[in-house]
């Protein structure tokens, strides 16, 4: 409906929407450039997502939720960031630490990995990783030695599920950092994971973080899942919602 | 080129209105699209369009005597309307049977508006209560979209048969409502003699003095006079307090003790579709043609709000208002993530008891709390009769593991000490944190068929009815109502 708003009112219009909105609106401008507080809030978020990728993730956090720790090909931030191939593999060395000292042929194997976002997984894991090991656990789910991988990629579980010859992985890596926020996580999972399986096969639960999926609902949700992949010995495409028992027949 | 995306059956929600009126029985059907709405990861299923498909004819209440209504006669004409409708009892999703005005205090309101539910389609719910029919005729005439749009303040007036519902809706939905026992009615004419005089007109009539009795031949003059004094209580309503002392007596459920400023009035209802329309200098037409005080109402109605400088605007809807919002309106989608016993579903009417927000309480205290809201339930209710309460939780707190584990050990042991094992009990939260609860609560409450439902906000007193989940989704149609017979 047309009203002829004041030009109060037309503040208060905008205030709502922005309110509603993550994106920079109604910001204003200063001949042809940003305010300066535009410019300072845009290069802090910057700043928090830079931090973000090229962070650690504690050894306090590795230790407090007792995962296994080892590293990809990668030596470094750069190479990470120029090698995806290398986050994505791991060496014999490492394999063969993996299989002395982890359980063999869980049911599912767990693996936390960096990503591109360290925030991400030092603001998640903590309260996503208990409610999924209580909800597999709950389910009669045999759970092997969680693991923690520095410089990894998503595919980097197909390396070391084949290695340790899990029935299906779960992988809760960073997601790469945005202006809006760089806490999300992503959760991927595979069943009979191998070296090489497509994306295709993938299962992926996407913006878990306080202002997305709750890491604890996420939790709950991926246990939820995991328990079907198993049941159904599939994921990805092969287990796709339509063919998801939730409808009472 | 036009992208359309596939027809898929899960879409759409076939959804009726039924309303069982002082004066009038109607049914409405529509079509309820569902969308997905919300961030990636965390998207929701919500109503998003709302199409009604077909209005049915309006039938006079049929009733045995002035104080039961005939509910055969009542299931007659829904089977008809529905036939002519196309629609097959079970190709209905959802919706609600809502029975209005002076039918809820009529003695076998409560089957009645049961048996209807049960009868037509797999989740259609019963529902009344005065203030939630105003809502709902506000939502149903688009009053309150008219408000979100516009963003004013809008009184949505629904004058009927045997009440006037109020409920007054801004930018961000309803505010508040206001309820009076005054309606078309409640006055009877025939054969130019008076042949009902309802205690509300009655007490009306007595206070000014109008030496109105039932058999006394019809004048008019004072019948206006009467319909002035019934319509300036209508506008007191809106603008008090203070409020006439008439008014207060005449309230149903408590008024507002804030006034408010209103931007605008849409009256709806079968009296409330003529204000405005219906003036005796202009109509050739017999004032007393519907047999009641209907026409004079609206007419007082119309020159009350004018004297009070209030602005009153038309909006599509009015005679139906209530049944097309019972119809599209009282469904509510769930969370994504939940954790349910399908088994169990659907649930019906069970009583909710909110244990409000727990954001504050510490987990020593947690268990008392807990505690109260079970001994409240079990106090106030036949549990295992009612078939179990639902306990609603505006805020759990910081959804962290920890506080989601404190939360459900005192749940469990609260619900051990003080609630009958293997009666249902379902948890509604606000926060998206149902899977989560649900998973906890289950290892702890093994004893109790479980359901834990989120994104929804509910209140002590209200009653939740819980559907089957929507095809291929982990969604659950949900509808929170009030059920006050005899208000």
């Amino acid at each position: 409906m047309a009203t002829n708003n004041s030009p109060d009112e037309l503040d208060e219009v905008l205030d709502r929407i922005a309110e509603r909105n993550p994106s920079r609106l109604g910001v204003g401008r200063a001949g042809s450039r940003p305010r300066t507080p535009t410019l300072l809030e845009f290069r802090s978020d910057h700043g928090v997502a830079r931090d973000a990728v090229h962070s650690h993730v504690s050894d306090e956090l590795i230790e407090t939720m007792e995962l296994f720790a080892v590293q990809t090909l990668v030596e470094d931030k750069d190479e990470y960031l120029a090698r995806p191939d290398k986050g994505r593999e791991i060496s014999e060395a490492t394999a063969e630490l993996l299989r002395d000292s982890c359980q063999r042929a869980p049911q599912v194997q767990l693996i936390v990995a960096d990503g591109l976002s360290s925030t991400a997984v030092e603001r998640n894991i903590p309260d996503l990783l208990p409610i999924l090991t209580d909800g597999l656990d709950q389910r009669g789910l045999d759970v092997g030695t969680p693991v923690f991988v520095t410089y990894g990629r998503v595919d980097v579980m197909d390396a070391i599920g084949e290695e340790i010859d899990a029935e299906c992985c779960v992988i809760l890596i960073g997601e790469r950092p945005g202006l809006a926020t760089a806490e999300s996580l992503s959760a991927y999972m595979v069943y009979g994971p191998e070296r090489g399986t497509p994306t295709a096969k993938k299962t992926v639960i996407s913006n878990i973080h306080d202002g997305g999926l709750p890491p604890v609902e996420a939790g709950a949700e991926i246990a939820d899942l995991v328990d079907e992949m198993c049941d159904k010995q599939a994921s990805g495409l092969d287990l796709t919602s339509a063919d998801r028992e939730f409808a009472k027949d | 080129m036009v992208f359309e995306p596939p027809a898929d059956a899960a879409s759409t929600l076939t959804s009726v209105g039924i309303d069982v009126g002082t004066t009038t029985t109607h049914l409405v059907v529509s079509e309820l699209a569902v969308e997905s709405a919300g961030v990636s990861g965390a998207e929701k299923l919500e109503i998003g369009d709302r199409t009604v498909c077909f209005r049915g004819p309006v039938h006079e209440t049929p009733l045995l005597t002035p104080e039961a209504v005939d509910i055969e006669r009542v299931a007659e004409h829904i089977d008809a309307d529905l036939a002519a409708a196309g629609v097959a009892p079970e190709d209905i999703d959802t919706g609600a049977v809502i029975v209005t005005g002076e039918t809820a205090r009529t003695a076998n309101a409560e089957p009645l508006a049961h048996q209807l539910a049960d009868e037509n389609g797999s989740f259609v719910v019963a529902t009344a209560g005065a203030a939630l029919e105003a809502i709902l005729a506000g939502q149903g005439a688009g009053s309150a979209t008219h408000a979100a749009d516009s963003e004013t303040t809008i009184a949505n007036v629904d004058v009927g048969g045997g009440t006037t519902n109020t409920a007054i809706f801004d930018v961000d939905g309803v505010i508040e409502t206001r309820c009076l026992n005054v309606g078309g009615r409640l006055v009877g004419v025939a054969d130019g003699k008076l042949t009902k005089l309802a205690d509300p007109a009655r007490r009306v009539s007595e206070k000014h003095s109008l030496d109105l009795s039932v058999g006394k031949p019809v004048d008019a003059e004072k019948l206006s006079r009467l319909a002035a004094a019934m319509a300036s209580l209508v506008i007191d309503s809106l603008l008090g307090p203070p409020y006439n002392q008439l008014t207060l007596q005449l309230s149903i459920g408590p008024l507002p003790k804030k006034p408010l400023e209103v931007d605008a009035i849409v009256f709806t209802g079968g009296v409330g579709r003529l204000v405005g329309e219906y003036t005796i200098s202009t109509a050739s037409a017999d004032p007393f043609a519907y047999n009641d005080l209907g026409p004079l109402l609206a007419e007082a109605l119309a020159e009350t709000a004018a004297d009070s400088q209030l602005s009153v605007i038309r909006l599509s809807e009015d005679l139906r208002a209530t049944v097309i919002g019972a119809g599209t309106h009282t469904t509510r989608l769930s969370g994504r993530t939940i954790c349910v016993d399908s088994e169990l579903l659907p649930l019906r009417n069970l009583p909710v008891i909110s244990a409000g927000s727990l954001a504050e309480i510490d987990d020593s205290a947690l268990t008392a709390t807990f505690s109260t809201v079970f001994s409240q339930a079990t106090r106030w209710y036949d549990v295992r009769d009612v078939g179990g309460v639902a306990v609603g939780i505006e805020e759990l707190g910081e959804l962290s593991y920890d506080r989601l584990q404190e939360v459900a050990v005192s749940f469990a042991s609260a619900l051990n000490d003080n609630y009958p094992p293997s009666v249902p009990i379902v948890v509604v939260t606000e926060q998206n944190c149902a899977k989560a609860l649900g998973q906890l609560l289950e290892a702890r409450c093994v004893d109790w068929p479980l359901t834990v439902i989120d994104e929804l906000a509910v209140g002590t007193g209200s009653y939740l009815d819980i559907g089957e989940p929507l095809t291929h989704s982990e969604t659950v149609p949900a509808v929170v109502k009030t059920l006050v017979f005899g208000e």
